[in-house]
């Protein structure tokens, strides 16, 4: 039922978004005519390939037109390239998603062990400098990390290359060293805020009466800290994993123009630049089912997550 | 459980430490004992492009300059330029005009074959002009022509409706470019699988990400090419081209920065910098339009170029490494005219202002720019610089799809531009002749709407007119009116543009044309390009 509920949900998101979208680029000023002419192109080739692209269409017709299409699991076609969105969007999606799963991973991979060790350390040394590295790490933007990563691990120590991508199916070693400073770059702010949301969390369970009883049964600090109050002080880390995919998502698209990534986040962008209108509205259904699927998947997990939920 | 994790990690750990290492998966045809001396067989670069293309058929994608310097590994032009800037046949053997220049024999030269086995014939070239002719991209460009004929099976009669003395130079850009009749019977794949028959094969493309071409094992152009394989890797983002090539991840970065020319250029050693020049080069200036207040009246705009301090301009935003521009062409083209262009003179620019504010009221227009920090530094500058004339703009920032439409269709008063970097002066016919004024609101590819009899008559004088001299006295004319009507504020050539390489990259700028001639080392703006076959790989 839960299930049905949501499906229903994401339809109603997807046709606002879509709509939504659709309705602003159209807004933008430009089209794509100029794009695939160019500058020199006679005023009546313009008008014929505004015919051709239905652009001399009402607003409305052309996006029911397209939700036409995409029921049908027709995505569309390129304004600029002449191919099927969907073609190039799942092209671009394995790029995007290993880097967003890559960046998880190195948020949570930090986020977790400093995060735990702040918080039985609260208010001491350790605790003090994983604040402080959170604000700096927050406060710079992952343009300004990425460029600074580059230069240390890829021009100075020459550890990974600085910029481009192999896809895992050609060479899994050369893959990684592809994906790992541009995880970092993304993970960094991530982790920062992962790590700050389980330290306060997880300080508040450790007042909890459970914990003052399992101490006074002789459990050891570290099994109460992993076992007991771990889980229970994930909440919020596991509701932020799902809400910051949007933002994730935002940083890909700087991330991927900055490592020369071929991701859907560089797809869209150079879409909207080009008025290609079909490819970014491909890309928003990407990303808006995206969104709903990782958050109903974290609603899951509380449950799995703290019994009391289930129960509840 | 914990068993398995020890030896897990550790095998993680290997992996990772194992690619982070440094050592590429071998790639075949590595360098191998290139003589000091010459040109080596072999090896492998990679090459870093600041933008994709946006397909690679010439007949319907639109080409830049990154298009160029992917495709043209792969598909060929029947016409090149020499160093000199002057037209020199290549998959064409002799370009011939009529007496009076209305008419063009195209001999094609045999034995030259594309890489999917079919041989270059005159009705193939025929074919590729036609589909040229009709496409959309090149409607305009190509107007002048009539038809085609076939006179012979490695001739094609070009019958045009004027004299038209620069048309080979056409053929040396996209219009010109040949491909095979399958690539024309289905242009989607010619647009993703270029076909040619240049010095290398397509291999690969991954769109935004990289195309890979290899050589081509029976090309036309003995012992040509050196490379076995070029990698073009697209990387957009400037800072982090440059800090690849620094990285030993590409061999060499196309860039206009000024920072990279100034600090590759200083280690000589390991790097080396081809800088584009003469008539290759765009001019950066302001787009005026002439059909709206207040920019109608020819002594704001005079008043404009008077305001516009180019030399802090340029110390500015280029690092004082561009010289001023008084005109679409600089001082070592053939085609430059000195004289009559508004210098900077405040006084004088003040006194105009005053004069038409008397007549008219306070002058007041809004100037467009995108919104990249180095542009809007400039568009900044420049407002600084006219209000000091007494001219109040106000900058309105419009992303580049934008700022095309508002330029061609008139809605705007004045905005940044880059333009002009054709081999000939009549490559920019289209843009200042009076026949593409056209009104506000409608499409115009004169985008400043300056109706001028003069210049419109000497533009046709140039193309029209055999006489070298008289072109070269056409051209003067231009650059006159130009500066006399002022429908562009010109600031700088913009020769920044440039190929930064490896020192043990070789070739860039150095090749020869089939014939014999020193061929044009770079052509292309922002970032320019360049052939690839004759580029070889030395040991260092």
């Amino acid at each position: 039922m839960i299930v049905v509920h949501r499906l229903v949900r994401l339809l109603v998101v997807l046709v606002v978004v879509t709509f939504l979208s659709f309705a602003l680029l159209n807004l933008l000023p430009g089209d794509p005519v100029t794009q695939i002419l160019g500058l020199s192109a006679t005023e009546e080739a313009r008008a014929q390939l505004v015919r051709e692209l239905g652009l001399d269409q009402p607003l409305l017709v052309r996006y029911l037109d397209w939700l036409g299409g995409l029921l049908g699991g027709d995505f569309g076609t390129s304004y600029i390239t002449r191919m099927p969105v969907g073609g190039e969007l799942a092209g671009r999606l394995p790029v995007t998603l290993e880097l967003l799963v890559a960046a998880q991973i190195v948020a949570l991979g930090l986020a977790i062990p400093v995060g735990v060790a702040a918080a039985r350390r609260a208010g001491r040394a350790l605790d003090q400098a994983l604040t402080a590295l959170s604000f700096a790490l927050l406060s710079t933007p992952v343009f300004v990390l990425g460029v600074l990563l580059i230069l240390v691990f890829a021009v100075t120590w020459q550890v990974v290359p600085a910029t481009g991508w192999t896809p895992i199916t050609l060479d899994l070693g050369w893959n990684l060293t592809s994906v790992v400073l541009p995880a970092i770059t993304l993970g960094c702010g991530q982790f920062a805020v992962y790590a700050r949301l389980l330290r306060t969390d997880l300080i508040a369970t450790l007042q909890e009466d459970y914990i003052t009883l399992a101490r006074a049964r002789g459990l050891s600090p570290r099994r109460i800290l992993w076992r007991h109050a771990l889980r229970p002080s994930a909440i919020s880390l596991i509701t932020a994993i799902g809400l910051n995919l949007g933002a994730l998502i935002g940083g890909t698209v700087i991330i991927e123009t900055l490592f020369g990534l071929p991701g859907v986040g560089r797809l869209i962008v150079d879409s909207i630049f080009s008025r290609d209108y079909l490819t970014v509205q491909g890309g928003v259904v990407l990303i808006s089912v995206g969104y709903v699927v990782v958050n109903f998947a974290v609603d899951l997990v509380y449950a799995a997550v703290d019994p009391r939920i289930r129960r509840a | 459980m914990k068993r398995w994790r020890m030896p897990a990690t550790l095998a993680l750990a290997a992996t990772v430490l194992l690619a982070c290492s440094g050592q590429r998966p071998v790639e075949p045809g590595a360098p191998s004992g290139a003589p000091a001396t010459g040109p080596a067989q072999g090896g492998r670069l990679i090459y870093a492009l600041s933008a994709d293309a946006n397909g690679f058929n010439p007949v319907t994608d639109q080409f830049a300059a990154q298009s160029y310097s992917m495709s043209g590994t792969i598909i060929e032009p029947l016409v090149s330029v020499d160093a000199d800037g002057g037209w020199k046949p290549y998959l064409a053997e002799s370009l011939t005009p009529n007496q009076k220049y209305d008419e063009w024999t195209i001999k094609v030269r045999s034995g030259i074959s594309f890489s999917d086995g079919i041989s270059l014939t005159g009705d193939i070239v025929k074919a590729n002009l036609e589909a040229q002719k009709r496409s959309p991209l090149t409607a305009a460009v190509f107007g002048p022509i009539e038809s085609f004929e076939l006179p012979d099976p490695m001739t094609v009669k070009v019958v045009l409706n004027q004299p038209w003395v620069a048309f080979p130079y056409y053929l040396a850009a996209q219009n010109g470019m040949i491909v095979p009749p399958s690539s024309l019977t289905d242009p989607k794949t010619a647009s993703l699988k270029p076909v040619g028959t240049g010095p290398f094969l397509f291999k690969e493309y991954v769109p935004d990400n990289r195309m890979v071409v290899t050589r081509n094992p029976r090309y036309w152009r003995q012992g040509l090419p050196y490379l076995d394989e070029i990698e073009f890797r697209i990387l957009p983002d400037s800072q982090t081209r440059a800090q690849t090539l620094e990285a030993g991840g590409v061999d060499a970065i196309g860039t206009s920065r000024d920072e990279d020319l100034t600090k590759f250029g200083a280690l000589k050693d390991a790097y080396t910098v081809h800088r584009a020049g003469g008539m290759a080069v765009a001019e950066y200036m302001f787009l005026l339009n002439t059909a709206v207040a207040p920019l109608d009246d020819v002594r704001v705009r005079r008043a404009l170029a008077y305001a516009t301090d180019r030399k802090t301009v340029i110390s500015t935003l280029r690092g004082g490494l561009t010289q001023p521009a008084d005109g679409p062409w600089s001082k070592d083209s053939p085609w430059y005219a000195a004289g009559g262009y508004p210098d900077y003179d405040l006084a004088k620019a003040t006194a105009l202002i005053k004069e038409v504010e008397a007549e008219k009221g306070p002058i007041s227009f809004e100037l467009i720019s995108t919104p990249d920090p180095n542009t809007m530094q400039g568009v900044e500058l420049a407002q600084d610089m006219w209000r000091k004339a007494g001219v109040k703009v106000t900058i309105k920032q419009a992303d580049q799809a934008d700022l095309i439409n508002r330029a061609i269709t008139g809605n705007y008063a004045a905005t940044v531009w880059t333009q002009f970097s054709a081999q000939d002066p009549d490559g920019e016919y289209i843009w200042m002749h009076q026949a593409y004024a056209k009104p506000v609101g409608a499409i115009s590819l004169n985008m400043t709407r300056l109706k001028d009899a003069k210049l419109s008559a000497a533009l046709d004088t140039g193309r029209t007119d055999p006489d070298p001299a008289a072109r070269k006295s056409a051209y003067a004319t231009v650059q006159e009116r130009l500066r006399e009507l002022v429908p562009y504020v010109f600031v700088d050539h913009l020769d920044t543009g440039a190929i930064i390489a490896k020192t043990k990259v070789r070739g860039i700028g150095e090749h020869v044309l089939p014939d014999g001639e020193k061929g044009l080392p770079l052509t292309g703006s922002p970032v320019p390009y360049h052939p690839f076959g004759q580029l070889w790989v030395s040991e260092r």
